[in-house]
């Protein structure tokens, strides 16, 4: 039976609390409800401490995070334990935002996205992470996340920004 | 690296262009600016992505998680007790009499609802029974608390409750139930000694052998 020190026990709440907040934005934009976003990133943190003891390199914790949370995402979706809500039927309640119009059309650009791209702006976006690193997490390669993040930025500022993407396209 | 190339690197990753992609950017004016555009709409998209963190949700998260390591504390300590308990079972068991054991069962779980159930018995019943079995039930014995009758071991036992200086005590009078030697038993934290008496036999259940022994001392003493 694991014995878990006082020593573990605070490295391990302490590394939740330095990314707690990116990790539940990135639930958010997966889930698009805060109630299921709270309560994947609980799983999510759940099975991080079961696993703690036995991480080796606690520097790069919050890329073990997000992977836990994304791999959670996935299992919980495929068992339809996580209901996503259809970006149909989305509503983004007033206090989910400080500007509700913009986060709709967020909404609207993220929804044109395929659920790759989705996940390598997500990680890149919210949780800082190198072309490297996203692969890792979504177990691909470098070059695979480079131009998903390419093809889904110019297709997010062609959503978000209409008229600026039709230049970038043509100097591309 | 020409301005395809560069174009490329800063949509794929406008916040960490490398060495080469910067000393492009310093010498072609027209990737600058197209970087520049793409920084700020990089700001707009972080910013649209910012939902609101729900108040307190840093304390929930922790408070459920520290919750679910103390199952792992509790566990542990079940099964401690388990062993404990185990150990103490078969170190006991050799040496338990089955009739003194019936006397600590039946303070454990039958007592209380034997005292609930029953209709009390006039001290002085109990007294002239005592009396018939040649045991003395003297003040040096302790407050009687309860005084009844009761099904034990197959016979009417007298039920009494002492309060002692040593302890809670419980005597069970078996007028028809003689005993050839005294037996003792051990469980549940509890000691029991069933003592041959003139008349029958007297289970004595206590929280300590040296209350057993008083009370037996007393009940003989007459």
């Amino acid at each position: 039976m694991q014995v878990f020190g006082a020593t573990q026990r605070a490295s391990f709440d302490q590394a939740v609390r330095d990314c707690l907040n990116d990790l539940y934005r990135y639930a958010y934009w997966l889930c698009r409800d805060r109630w299921q976003s709270e309560d994947l990133v609980q799983e999510s943190v759940l099975r991080a401490w079961r696993s703690w003891p036995g991480l080796r390199e606690h520097r790069a914790v919050k890329g073990w995070l997000f992977t836990i949370l994304y791999r959670e995402f996935a299992r919980s979706s495929s068992r339809a334990r996580i209901p996503t809500v259809s970006i149909d039927e989305a509503a983004m309640e007033p206090q989910d935002h400080a500007d509700p119009a913009l986060a709709f059309d967020m909404e609207r650009a993220l929804r044109a996205l395929g659920e790759d791209s989705r996940h390598a702006v997500l990680l890149q976006v919210l949780g800082g992470f190198t072309c490297a690193e996203i692969a890792a997490v979504l177990g691909t390669s470098e070059g695979a996340v480079m131009t998903r993040l390419t093809r889904a930025r110019q297709a997010l500022r062609r959503t978000l920004e209409p008229g600026e993407p039709a230049r970038e396209a043509r100097e591309l | 690296m020409n301005c395809l190339e560069f174009r490329r690197a800063s949509l794929s990753d406008p916040r960490r262009l490398d060495a080469a992609a910067t000393a492009h950017a310093d010498q072609c004016p027209a990737c600058r600016d197209f970087h520049a555009r793409g920084l700020e709409a990089e700001s707009r998209l972080a910013a649209a992505l910012r939902v609101a963190v729900p108040e307190g949700l840093h304390a929930r998260v922790l408070d459920r998680t520290a919750a679910a390591r103390r199952p792992v504390r509790w566990l542990a300590l079940a099964a401690s007790l388990l062993v404990a308990i185990a150990i103490g079972f078969f170190a006991a068991a050799p040496g338990n009499d089955p009739v003194a054991l019936a006397g600590i069962d039946f303070v454990m779980y039958e007592e209380a609802q034997a005292i609930a159930d029953a209709k009390p018995t006039d001290v002085q019943v109990l007294a002239g029974v005592a009396r018939q079995m040649g045991v003395s039930l003297s003040e040096q014995l302790g407050e009687i608390h309860y005084v009844g009758t009761c099904p034990f071991a197959g016979s009417t036992a007298h039920h009494v409750l002492v309060k002692t200086p040593l302890g809670k005590v419980t005597l069970l009078l078996v007028p028809d139930r003689p005993l050839a030697s005294r037996a003792v038993a051990a469980a549940h934290g509890m000691q029991a000694a069933i003592v041959p008496v003139r008349a029958g036999s007297v289970a004595i259940i206590g929280g300590s052998g040296r209350s057993i022994v008083r009370t037996e001392t007393l009940l003989k003493s007459s």
